[in-house]
C-alpha cells in the first residue's frame, strides 16, 4: 500500500473512528485501526464488536493495500504533524508501516488486516432518513435515561419505533423515563421498532454534531443490526434483543399540583442543592406552594447533609392545584434541567409517584415532543 | 397515636461521677466533692456534689474558679473506666424494661414505655423499679420524670433531683413548667435568657403567656418555637440508639452447630428484617451490607457488599445476605456453622430511589412489623421458616 493523504483529514479520520476503538478487550487487534483504500479514498475503521464506525478520507493512491495499526499511537502522532502532505506506506508483507511527513520519517508495527474483525456491511432492509438537528437533540433529551448497568440488558438501549412519519425514541434506567418524538421527512418504507444501545447513539450524536449532513439509518431484514450512514462516515452498531418494556402505562395522563417555572433558575438552584445534596443521600427536596391574591406561586429547593448544613432556595413559579412536595435524586433532576430550556412543568399527585416533566411554550402549553418521568425518593419529611 | 398519654420516661442518675466517687470512698459522704476532669488550673470541672453545688461550684466551671468558691472541698480526677462499668450496667436496666431506650449520655437516657405497661405495669410503677433497681445494683440514686414527651420528662427529672420521682400527667404539661424558672427549659440559654428577663420575662409560664408574634419578632422561628415548648409541646419521639449508630447488625450464636443451609437462610432472612425494622427506627439506610460467619471453635470471617443504591427493605438486605453467604460458605466446604449475623453500615439518611411502576406496599409492610416489634419485642413477628420445628 502506498498512499498520500493531507494531515487534517488524516487526523480528523481517526479521530472519528477512535471512538470505537476497544479500550479494554481480549482481542488485542481491537485496539487497532484499519487502514486500507477503498476505491480511490483511504478508508479507516475502528471496532469493538459492539459499535463500529468507518470513515473514508480523500487520498492519492499509488498502490493499493490495507494494514492495521495501534489506534491511540497512531492518533497522537498524526496530531503532531505539522499540516502538510503525509505519506503512508506498508510493504506486502503488512507487518509495518512506514509514516513520512516533511521531514519525519517513522515506523509503526501493525498487525495483519486479515485478522481484523469483520465490519458488517447492511445493504437492505429499512431505511429511515434523518434531519440532523432533529435527530441529535432526540438523543440528547432521551440516551441519559438509559441504564448503565446491565442487568437488564434491554434497559441499557434506546427504543426507536416509527408510526408513518413519527419516529419515538425512549429510554428507561428503572428509575426515569424519557419519550422524545421526531417528526420524519418521509414514512419509511415499512415500520420498525428496535432497540439501539445508548452508547451508539451517543456516538451518533456526536458524529452528527461534527458533520451536520443528513443520517440515513438502515436496520438489517434480521432486525440485528443497524447502520447510520453520513457521506463519508458509517456507524454500524448490533441492536439489543428483547422486549422494550411497555413505558406508556408509566406516563400518568392526570395530576394534582403543576408547576410551570423558569428552566434557567430551576437549574441554577438545583445545581447549589446538589452541592449539599452530595454529602447525603443525593436528594433534593421540592415544595411547591401555589400562589395567593395576585402573589406568584414559589418553588422551594433544598437539600441537607448530616453534620455538613443546609441549603434553600426559593424561586417564583405558577402553581396549578394543590401545594405539594417530592424529593428527587439530585442527578436525575439535573440531567432532565440540563436538556430543557425557557419553561419546563413539573406535573405531580403525590410525594411517592412519578413526576413529570415537559417542555411548555410561552403559554404554558406542553410542547407535545418530549416528555420525562422520574420516581422521586421516598424520604421522611 | 391519638390519644397521648405520659408514658415518656427520663432517668437520670444523680451528680453520677460524684456518686461513683463516695460508694468507693464513703468516708466523704457529706462533704463538698468536686470530680474534675484534671486537677491542675486548666482543669474543669465534671460533677459536683450537692454539698460542693451549695458553694455555686457547677459542672463545666474551670478547676481554679471551684477552689475559690469552696476551698474545703476535696478534688478528684475522673476515672471514665470506672463509670464506664456502672454506665453500661445503668442502660442495660433500662433496657429490660424497654428496647425503646434513646440514650442522651452515660448517665441519662429518654425510654417510652408505652409497649411495656402489661408486663410491668403504669408508667410510674416502672419508674420506681428503675429507682430501686439502680440502688440495689449500682448503689447510686436516680431522678427520673415522667410525662407525654421527653421536653417535660426532662424538666420533670431535673425538678425531682436528687433521688426524686416526677410524674406530670397528660394534659398538665403547661401547668407543670408555669411556675418555673426560665433556665430550667432545656432551650434557653444564658442569651436568650438576658434577652427574655429584658423583657420583664422571668418564667416559663411567663413566656407561654406571651404572645407568639412577639417572641417571632424578637427570635425569629426559634420564638414560635421557645412558646411551643413553654406550653408543654415537644414532639420528638425516643429514638432508641439515636445519633450513635455507625452500623447496625444482629448475629445469632446456635447452641449446636448448624449445618443445614436452608436454616442458615432462613436465620437470615430474620436478622435481615430486625436490621431493617432498626434501620427504619433510626430513619436510616446503609449501604454496606456485611455478613459474619463463625465456625467452630473461633474461625471468624466476614463478607461485605457496597450496593450503588442504600439498602433499607429487609428483602434486598436479606438478598445481599445470602448472595455473600453462599459463597462464603461454599468457600468454606459448607461446614456447621457456629454463629451467623449480618449488618449494614455507611449509614445515611433513610431514602430510597423509587422504581418506575412501584408502589409503597413494601415500606407499609415493613413499617408495620417494625412498629408491633417496637412494642411487643422482637419475637412478636417472625417468620415461619425461622422457626425450628421442636421449638
Amino acid at each position: 500500500m502506498k498512499v498520500q493523504v493531507l494531515q487534517e483529514n488524516l487526523q480528523r479520520g481517526l479521530s472519528i473512528v477512535g471512538r470505537a476503538v476497544a479500550t479494554r478487550s481480549t482481542l488485542p487487534i481491537t485496539a487497532n485501526v484499519l487502514v486500507s483504500t477503498d476505491r480511490g479514498r483511504l478508508k479507516l475503521a475502528a471496532t469493538d464488536l459492539d459499535i463500529s464506525i468507518c470513515a473514508w478520507i480523500g487520498a492519492k493512491i499509488d498502490e493499493e493495500g490495507a494494514t492495521t495499526v495501534p489506534s491511540r499511537l497512531i492518533s497522537d502522532f498524526v496530531a503532531q504533524l505539522p499540516p502538510t502532505t503525509v505519506s503512508l506506506e506498508v510493504p506486502q508483507n503488512g507487518r509495518q508501516m512506514r509514516l513520512e511527513c516533511a521531514r519525519n520519517d517513522s515506523t509503526i508495527n501493525a498487525m495483519d488486516a486479515e485478522d481484523f474483525p469483520r465490519i458488517p456491511e447492511i445493504r437492505d432492509g429499512v431505511t429511515i432518513q434523518f434531519d440532523p438537528k432533529a435527530l441529535r437533540r432526540a438523543i440528547e433529551r432521551v440516551e441519559f435515561a438509559a441504564a448503565t448497568d446491565d442487568s437488564r440488558p434491554v434497559l441499557t438501549g434506546v427504543h426507536l419505533k416509527t408510526d408513518g412519519t413519527r419516529l419515538t425514541m425512549a429510554a428507561a434506567d428503572g428509575f426515569r423515563l424519557a419519550v422524545a418524538d421526531i417528526t420524519l421527512p418521509e414514512s419509511p418504507s415499512e415500520s420498525i421498532e428496535v432497540i439501539v444501545p445508548a452508547r451508539a447513539l451517543r456516538e451518533l450524536s456526536r458524529l452528527v454534531g461534527e458533520t451536520n449532513e443528513p443520517v440515513e439509518m438502515r436496520v438489517n431484514p434480521q432486525r440485528t443490526q443497524v447502520l447510520f450512514a453520513m457521506t463519508d462516515v458509517e456507524m454500524v452498531a448490533q441492536l439489543i434483543q428483547g422486549t422494550f418494556p411497555n413505558y406508556n402505562q408509566l406516563i400518568p395522563a392526570e395530576y394534582g399540583t403543576k408547576v410551570l417555572v423558569n428552566v434557567d433558575e430551576f437549574k441554577r438552584e438545583a445545581r447549589i442543592a446538589a452541592i449539599f445534596a452530595r454529602d447525603g443521600s443525593g436528594i433534593i427536596r421540592l415544595q411547591m406552594a401555589p400562589g395567593d391574591a395576585g402573589m406568584p406561586g414559589q418553588l422551594t429547593i433544598s437539600a441537607r447533609a448530616d453534620e455538613i448544613g443546609d441549603n434553600e432556595g426559593k424561586i417564583d413559579a405558577k402553581v396549578e392545584g394543590e401545594g405539594s412536595k417530592i424529593a428527587f435524586n439530585s442527578r436525575y433532576l439535573q440531567d432532565v434541567l440540563n436538556v430543557l430550556t425557557g419553561t419546563v412543568a413539573l406535573e405531580m399527585t403525590s410525594p411517592s409517584s412519578q413526576g413529570v416533566f415537559r417542555p411548555v411554550d410561552e403559554n404554558g402549553v406542553s410542547e407535545p415532543g418530549y416528555v420525562h418521568v422520574v420516581m422521586p425518593m421516598f424520604v421522611q419529611w | 397515636m391519638s390519644e397521648r398519654r405520659a408514658t415518656v420516661l427520663h432517668v437520670d442518675l444523680d451528680a453520677f461521677f460524684v456518686s461513683m466517687e463516695l460508694l468507693r470512698r464513703p468516708e466523704l459522704r457529706g462533704l463538698p466533692v468536686v470530680v474534675a476532669g484534671g486537677l491542675g488550673n486548666r482543669g474543669v470541672v465534671s460533677t459536683a456534689s450537692y454539698e460542693a453545688r451549695r458553694f455555686g461550684v457547677r459542672s463545666a466551671i474551670p478547676v481554679s474558679q471551684a477552689r475559690r468558691l469552696c476551698p474545703a472541698a476535696i478534688f478528684l480526677e475522673t476515672d471514665f473506666a470506672y463509670y464506664s462499668l456502672a454506665s453500661k450496667a445503668f442502660h442495660a436496666i433500662l433496657r429490660d424494661f424497654t428496647p425503646v431506650v434513646e440514650p442522651a449520655g452515660a448517665d441519662e437516657a429518654y425510654l417510652d414505655v408505652a409497649g411495656s405497661e402489661a408486663l410491668f405495669g403504669s408508667p410510674e410503677t416502672i419508674a420506681q423499679a428503675i429507682r430501686r433497681r439502680v440502688r440495689a445494683e449500682i448503689g447510686i440514686n436516680a431522678s427520673v420524670g415522667v410525662s407525654i414527651n421527653k421536653l417535660v420528662s426532662k424538666v420533670a427529672s431535673d425538678a425531682g433531683k436528687p433521688d426524686g420521682l416526677v410524674v406530670v400527667p397528660a394534659g398538665a404539661e403547661a401547668a407543670f413548667l408555669a411556675p418555673r424558672p426560665i433556665r430550667d427549659l432545656p432551650m434557653v440559654g444564658k442569651k436568650t435568657a438576658d434577652v427574655l428577663s429584658g423583657l420583664g420575662i422571668h418564667t416559663i409560664g411567663d413566656i407561654a403567656r406571651t404572645p407568639e408574634s412577639a417572641l417571632v419578632a424578637r427570635f425569629g422561628s426559634h420564638g414560635a418555637e421557645l412558646r411551643a415548648r413553654a406550653l408543654g409541646i415537644f414532639d420528638a419521639p425516643v429514638l432508641a440508639g439515636r445519633g450513635e449508630a455507625k452500623s447496625i447488625s444482629r448475629e445469632t450464636t446456635f447452641d449446636v452447630d448448624e449445618p443445614d443451609g436452608d436454616r442458615l437462610r432462613a436465620v437470615l432472612r430474620g436478622q435481615a428484617e430486625r436490621v431493617a425494622t432498626d434501620l427504619a427506627r433510626h430513619g436510616k439506610a446503609g449501604r454496606t451490607v456485611t455478613l459474619k460467619l463463625r465456625f467452630p471453635p473461633f474461625e471468624t470471617i466476614s463478607r461485605s457488599v457496597t450496593t450503588g443504591v442504600a439498602v433499607e427493605l429487609a428483602g434486598d438486605l436479606h438478598a445481599a445476605a445470602v448472595t455473600l453467604f453462599d459463597r462464603a460458605w461454599a468457600e468454606h466446604d459448607r461446614r456447621p456453622v457456629r454463629l451467623l449475623g449480618v449488618g449494614v453500615s455507611n449509614l445515611q439518611e433513610r431514602a430510597r430511589q423509587l422504581r418506575l411502576g412501584e408502589t409503597l406496599e413494601a415500606d407499609r409492610l415493613q413499617d408495620a412489623v417494625a412498629e408491633l416489634r417496637d412494642r411487643f419485642g422482637d419475637a412478636a413477628v417472625r417468620r415461619g421458616a425461622e422457626i425450628r420445628p421442636q421449638e
